[in-house]
């Protein structure tokens, strides 16, 4: 195999594990869409909320919904010691990496599939965009987060307290990203053109690419077990 | 030097220098004109930042080494510097906000460096709740070694981001020259200096401190088998 099936091959595997249970994508989907409600609450009930108020509810949502997803991916190789057994395998752990970056990016993908819309009946009377045009900017974040999340997600599923960690760990990294999507988002749900939007999605796109090198070849030292 | 007077010598120094910083910026530094006695904050703020930098500076490098040459001692320079870095980082938060508030008339704005310096004492502040996680000592050392360097990676990125934001926060040191009188420019020099060798007196201690906590606990396991 080369290198491509092999990620391809871990790939399918993680995602026939979640079609089969569905413990992750169920509680992400679940408590996503509660966080909405809960913020749709606190903002008033029948209170209309305007795009940058907006913009920060959803990325809230989809943040605080993919820890979840999140420190499922490692937490489940350590339980029966397969983080050993992937270790064992002729596969270089910068392909575990990137296979683990792609489950997640399909598993935030998927639940915003379901968050997005959750988030326009609740709030979007108000907005002038469809969710069409927050594409872009989900995936970027999507594969940000990724690549950091799994990184962080190594090392906490290495701890004691791996729940209570993550979080920890990953929110302050994330916070530049985060930041520039909510700026994004909120020109996006004002129905702004991409091209106004660079300014947001640049320094995004460097993110993903910092990270994704710098998660490529950290990742080797965050999963060894010595 | 006998080993004893090595490792009083640079706190000895802190202990003269910083007295000295602090009597220039009250009685040789001029009053500026109109924050008044507010502006003798900066001396210190501007060191204690400046030292700030470097301790994650020298985490991020300590981690690399870490990693690629697997000695103890990089674990120590590490986690030295990142606690360090953390009570430095607090320091010019708080005298930072100290000078804002009459200044700024506000507390805390969103302006990039001090949005910087908050995620930067959040992401290293992370690193040490990470270490005090982890007992296995390779793990804790190679796990806070990828989150130096990581957090450290973050930072232009921070920076970067943090320009959505605009900045009221003042620019002394810029790209056409320094924008300070020379008696001001000599006192800051010297707080500087004095606050690197109060830094690099307390890098020394805790580095020691560290190496000796591990070679105890070799000898605790040393005596238990």
């Amino acid at each position: 195999m080369n290198s491509l099936q092999q990620i391809l091959f871990l790939l399918g595997k993680d995602l026939r594990i979640e079609l089969r249970k569905k413990e992750s994508l169920v509680s992400m989907a679940f408590f996503g869409a509660l966080i909405l409600v809960i913020l749709n609450i606190a903002a008033g009930i029948g209170k209309q909320v305007d795009a940058d108020a907006g913009a920060g509810i959803l990325w809230v949502a989809i943040i605080f919904s993919s820890v979840l997803g999140l420190g499922r991916v490692f937490a489940r190789e350590k339980e029966n010691g397969c983080v050993a057994a992937l270790l064992l395998s002729p596969i270089s752990p910068g392909e575990i990496f990137i296979a683990k970056v792609l489950v997640n990016f399909c598993l935030m993908l998927l639940s915003q599939l379901v968050l997005v819309p959750v988030f326009y009946v609740l709030f979007g009377s108000n907005f002038s965009a469809g969710p069409i045009a927050l594409v872009p900017i989900l995936l970027l974040v999507n594969l940000g987060f990724s690549t950091t999340g799994t990184l962080i997600s190594a090392i906490s599923a290495g701890t004691r307290r791996n729940e209570v960690l993550l979080p920890i760990l990953l929110f302050p990294l994330i916070l530049p990203l985060t930041a520039l999507a909510v700026k994004a988002t909120a020109g996006a749900l004002a129905a702004r053109p991409l091209t106004e939007l660079m300014d947001q999605l640049e320094p995004m796109i460097a993110f993903c690419l910092i990270f994704s090198a710098a998660g490529y070849l950290l990742f080797p030292f965050a999963i060894r077990e010595d | 030097m006998t080993p004893l007077n090595r490792t009083t010598f640079l706190p000895a120094l802190a202990a003269l220098m910083i007295p000295l910083a602090i009597g220039m910026i009250f009685f040789y530094a001029p009053l500026e004109r109109s924050m008044g006695i507010i502006q003798k904050i900066f001396y210190f703020h501007l060191s204690l930042a400046a030292t700030a930098f470097l301790s994650f500076f020298v985490a991020c490098i300590s981690g690399i080494m870490y990693l690629l040459r697997r000695q103890r001692i990089w674990d120590a320079r590490l986690a030295a510097s990142v606690e360090i870095g953390v009570v430095l980082t607090t320091l010019v938060l708080i005298s930072g906000s100290l000078w804002g508030r009459p200044i700024w008339n506000t507390w805390w704005t969103w302006d990039p460096r001090l949005t910087t310096s908050l995620i930067l004492w959040f992401i290293f502040a992370s690193c040490l709740i990470l270490r005090s996680a982890v007992d296995e000592e390779g793990k804790r050392a190679s796990y806070s070694a990828v989150m130096a360097i990581i957090g450290f990676v973050d930072v232009p990125i921070v920076f970067l981001s943090a320009r959505l934001w605009r900045s009221i926060h003042p620019t002394v040191i810029r790209s056409e020259g320094i924008g300070l009188e020379s008696s001001m420019l000599i006192t800051l020099l010297v707080s500087i200096v004095a606050m690197l060798i109060f830094w690099a007196a307390l890098f020394r201690l805790r580095c020691s401190q560290h190496l000796q906590e591990n070679a105890l606990r070799d000898l605790q396991q040393q005596l238990q088998h």
